[in-house]
């Protein structure tokens, strides 16, 4: 569902600040009525996104106004993409939130007619590891113990996720099946439910036997210990609250998966709007305040910004591409 | 005792002035926004975002002025569709049902305010829900898997045909052709698209204001276009608006209707996903099945008022459930509500309840004061509402259509979205003149997506057995009402229908 | 006999849904059911009713003169226009002209309808634009 609600929005908050703020007219850029958008619904990802770092412009004084998230859901980003290529090209107030979702979608040139060129990759602000979790209650205790089941059966787990088909919540059950040597991965079974939260409450109603996804979206359910996680797909274990989480790597199964999250902006978005959104962005990373979302939340750091981050994501769609065609969901 | 002793501090934290009168404010921009076709409730509090940040009020405060309008909508919506039988918001369609004829009789005061106090039962017993059952009702939406959420939306599918239409092919067909439209889109289970015709602003699909706004508003305008025979409008007619206050009687013969819609609105609203709209929809069949003896149901029974507006104020109580306790929205406005929570730091979810129990029993306490706020806002303000009446059709009418752009193209700026509100207007009108009942085409543009989602991903969990359909005791109950609530009104359909064709006739009699 | 007329324009519209279903592109990985399976079953539906509808039509439906018919054309021709002219000259203008001519046709005098016209489209930029902060178009003139 599209929340197109939320984008006349703006007009209040020009009105409440500033009365009638005449557009700018100074050579250097500021955003007027900024604008994220959010590919999802909300409570998932990529609304956490749009929402915290909007916030943390705000608080610090890097915007006047409130920063006005819409949410666009469908066909995985896609639908948020297509929109910002072909209706808004040229809008220099609007940014986008993107995650390592995204870049699978481009990848898998799931987004029908667009590419990765099509849009201006501003910063990252992160980088949210993947979870494999599964109900208190489950008789699985290790990853292991959930991949055996998997390889004995492969009907007798079903993965939920918040991604569609093919998008990057069912990567990353992928991508350990095959650490695993699970030959045939498109056996896995796996659901797609509309975000993390409806997919975590159809693993707590008991409807699938495992959950996939970040762990950020996963952070209040291991707090109240209904959900177990079996493994962070980190390099190695994470600091704070999640220290006792072990990671693939360590129960012998090499599967990393991190969703690092960020921005895009329109295509024909102005050099002078994009340096000032870039620098924006890296403020806001760079703050004391950011470093506490980021550790509340379960991110790992990852500061990249303009022309690296650019060169990141193409990385990122070239590794995807060739993980797609080895896993062979991908001719 | 306990629970009392944190409302007790909820109140203790809600009762400042600042907070009152955020509420006043809350309570009357919401009844507006809801009244005016084409903002509902999610869009009201939406706008007020922006206003609720940049006041730099916290978390409490945020919450009760947005819960003010979101309560406040769910008022007003009953307002436009019982005066001009155009749905204010999309859970207020049913009202239209009755509350339209109401008027027509010289009844709108007391349909008003019959359904006023209706909404006001509904809210407060879905408020004292949400308090005493919060943590109980997160198990019933945990019964719910894909296969229980299929059978729940067919038996709203199933159940349709007796409620809008003596004939049962004609709301099939207006299912089918509101189901049709919702697969329009990227689909959200692959991500290819679907039935766009590689029309990029058919990717994110028909938005249901749209249908709404154009179906039922557009359509009015279009039959008064149709019925304008010179003096018969403006000067002709006569205006009665009827009583401010409802009879006692009427007041005690819809009690019992109040008391079940608030019962089943609620529980409609706890699961998250199916939301007011079918809160409203079920408590309005429901009824009609239990207590339209003498078939006054849809010629304005005051208890066909009462029940879908206790249903969809009890659905929105109900949807707080979900929404505080596993962070999970059940409806549109809860989603946008949730995400106000996020952007102030606060998680919902399992632990919300002990980790801000400031914001939490705050909020509830806000949420029996915008109650009553509503209740003494909307009984006198009756009169007020009623005067719209009054206003002769040849300028009230161009109002109702420019209201209805002004509401699209504020919030899509697109002028693609007004072609196709026009385009539902068109064929609104024609299935007016052919009977086609219209809730069943916004029921299924509503509902299409989350069904089919649920049909798919039970099939994909049980590898392809659809069996799994009929797979859980909760399940076979579910089909077991809509079968039986689809096959009643075939057996009763022949006394049904002599019974309409008598009335057909007299109205047909009237128009001419 | 109109009945019969919807009831099988009711089935071609089922079939040429049916048809434009089939042409779903199926993505290289998909689910069980796929993305085809509901639409077939909502086009089985709908061509159904629609079946049922032709061979057992209800009572004619009051059709309007055509003076009448031509009346509602041309409204929907206005009010579409309406859609297309309205970000080229703005809220208050399009509106005003839009709401006038509506108010004309529904009965007012040329006078009394321009002058509902300009206070329909004022009192709405004033209440959804300056009170409720909706972004309207805005025209040549900011307006």
């Amino acid at each position: 569902m599209i929340f197109k609600a939320t984008r006349l929005a703006f007009a209040t908050a020009a009105l409440a600040v500033a009365g009638f703020a005449a557009p700018a007219m100074a050579a250097d850029f500021t955003a007027e009525n900024p604008e994220c958008i959010a590919p999802a619904n909300p409570g998932g990802g990529w609304d956490f996104t749009c929402r915290q770092v909007g916030k943390t412009m705000q608080d610090l004084g890097l915007i006047k106004q409130t920063m006005q998230v819409s949410n666009l859901a469908g066909g995985g980003g896609g639908v948020a993409f297509a929109e910002v290529v072909n209706k808004r090209d040229s809008d220099n107030d609007l940014i986008v939130a993107a995650s390592s979702a995204t870049a699978t979608r481009l990848a898998q040139g799931a987004y029908p007619g667009n590419n990765m060129s099509q849009v201006r990759w501003l910063a990252s602000i992160g980088a949210d590891y993947g979870v494999i979790a599964v109900d208190k209650d489950s008789p699985y205790k290790t990853l292991p113990d959930l991949l055996n089941a998997v390889k004995a059966d492969p009907t007798s787990v079903a993965f939920a996720g918040g991604s569609a088909v093919g998008g990057w919540d069912h990567l990353k059950v992928l991508i350990a099946a095959k650490a695993d040597g699970i030959t045939d991965v498109r056996k896995v079974k796996y659901v797609a439910f509309d975000g993390g939260g409806e997919a975590i409450t159809q693993l707590l109603a008991g409807s699938v036997q495992a959950f996939t996804g970040d762990l950020s979206e996963t952070k209040g359910f291991i707090q109240s210990g209904d959900v177990r996680v079996l493994a962070v797909l980190a390099p190695e274990r994470l600091g704070g609250e999640f220290a006792d989480i072990p990671t693939a790597k360590e129960q012998g199964i090499d599967a990393v998966g991190a969703n690092w999250r960020g921005f895009y902006a329109p295509g024909k978005m102005s050099d002078a709007a994009y340096d000032y959104w870039t620098k924006e962005i890296a403020a806001v990373y760079a703050s004391p305040e950011w470093k506490k979302v980021m550790e509340a939340n379960g991110l790992a750091p990852l500061d990249l910004q303009g022309a690296d981050f650019q060169k990141f994501v193409a990385n990122s769609v070239q590794q995807i591409q060739d993980i797609s065609k080895e896993i062979g969901i991908l001719k | 005792m306990d629970t009392l002793a944190q409302l007790a501090h909820g109140f203790d934290v809600a009762m400042t002035w600042q907070n009152i009168g955020l509420a006043l404010i809350g309570c009357l921009l919401g009844t507006i926004m809801g009244a005016l076709p084409g903002l509902g409730p999610s869009n009201g509090v939406a706008i007020l975002i922006p206003l609720a940040f940049t006041l730099g009020l916290g978390p409490t405060p945020s919450m009760i002025l947005l819960t003010s309008v979101y309560y406040g909508a769910m008022y007003g919506g009953r307002i436009s569709s019982i005066l001009l039988n155009i749905p204010g918001d999309e859970p207020a369609m049913m009202t239209c049902l009755d509350g339209y004829p109401m008027a027509q009789k010289g009844m709108a005061g007391e349909a008003l305010s019959i359904s006023g106090i209706a909404s006001f039962v509904g809210a407060f017993l879905a408020t004292w829900g949400l308090i005493l059952l919060a943590p109980q009702l997160v198990k019933i939406a945990l019964l719910f898997g894909p296969a229980e959420y299929f059978a729940l939306f067919a038996l709203a599918f199933m159940t349709l045909g007796g409620v809008s239409s003596s004939n049962q092919a004609k709301a099939a067909f207006a299912a089918a052709l509101g189901l049709g439209l919702a697969m329009i889109g990227v689909d959200t289970q692959t991500g290819v698209p679907r039935m766009t015709f590689g029309e990029v602003h058919l990717y994110d699909g028909i938005d249901f204001l749209v249908a709404i706004v154009g179906l039922f508003a557009l359509s009015e305008v279009f039959v008064f276009l149709e019925h304008r025979h010179g003096e018969s409008d403006a000067a002709g007619r006569k205006v009665e608006i009827g009583r401010i206050t409802p009879p006692w009687a009427m007041v005690k013969s819809c009690f019992p209707t109040m008391l079940r819609a608030s019962g089943l609105g609620f529980l409609a609203g706890v699961l998250p996903g199916a939301g007011a709209s079918l809160g409203s929809f079920i408590s309005y069949s429901m009824e009609k099945r239990l207590v339209d003896r003498e078939g006054t149901f849809g010629t304005g029974d005051p208890r066909g008022v009462a029940a879908p507006e206790a249903g969809n104020n009890a659905a929105a109580g109900g949807a707080l459930v979900p929404m505080l306790a596993l962070g999970v929205p059940g409806s549109g406005t809860t989603a946008v509500l949730l995400a106000v929570l996020l952007s102030l730091n606060i998680t919902p979810g399992p632990l919300l309840f002990t980790q801000n129990p400031d914001v939490v029993w705050g909020l509830i306490a806000a949420l029996f004061i915008a109650n009553f706020m509503l209740l003494l806002l909307n009984i006198p303000m009756v009169g007020v509402f009623t005067r719209l009446l009054l206003i002769p059709p040849r300028i009230l009418m161009p109002i109702v259509a420019m209201v209805s752009f002004v509401g699209i193209y504020g919030i899509s700026g697109s002028s693609f979205d007004l072609m196709v509100m026009i385009g539902f207007g068109v064929v609104g009108w024609v299935l007016r003149k052919f009977d086609v009942p219209l809730v069943p085409v916004i029921l299924g543009i509503l509902l299409g997506n989350p069904m089919e989602s649920n049909l798919r991903r039970a099939v994909q969990i049980s590898n392809g057995d659809w069996w799994v359909l009929v797979g859980s005791p909760l399940a076979i109950g579910l089909w077991i009402i809509a079968i039986l609530g689809f096959l009643a009104p075939i057996f009763f359909g022949r006394i049904l229908r002599d019974r309409m064709k008598a009335r057909s006739d007299e109205e047909g009699s009237l128009r001419d | 006999m109109s009945d019969r007329f919807f009831g099988a324009f009711g089935l071609a519209l089922a079939i040429f849904y049916a048809y434009a279903a089939s042409q779903i592109q199926e993505s290289f990985l998909s689910d069980t059911v796929g993305p085809k399976a509901f639409p077939y079953i909502v086009a089985a539906i709908f061509g159904g009713a629609s079946a049922y509808i032709e061979q057992r039509p209800d009572h004619e439906p009051v059709w309007p003169p055509l003076g009448r018919l031509v009346e509602i054309g041309a409204a929907v021709i206005v009010l579409m226009l309406y859609a297309q002219v309205l970000p080229e000259i703005g809220f208050v203008f399009a509106t005003a002209f839009a709401a006038a001519y509506l108010s004309w046709r529904l009965g007012s005098g040329l006078l009394s309808s321009v002058i509902a016209g300009v206070s329909i489209s004022v009192g709405i930029y004033i209440v959804f634009h300056l009170i409720l902060g909706l972004s309207l178009a805005r025209g040549p003139f900011d307006f």
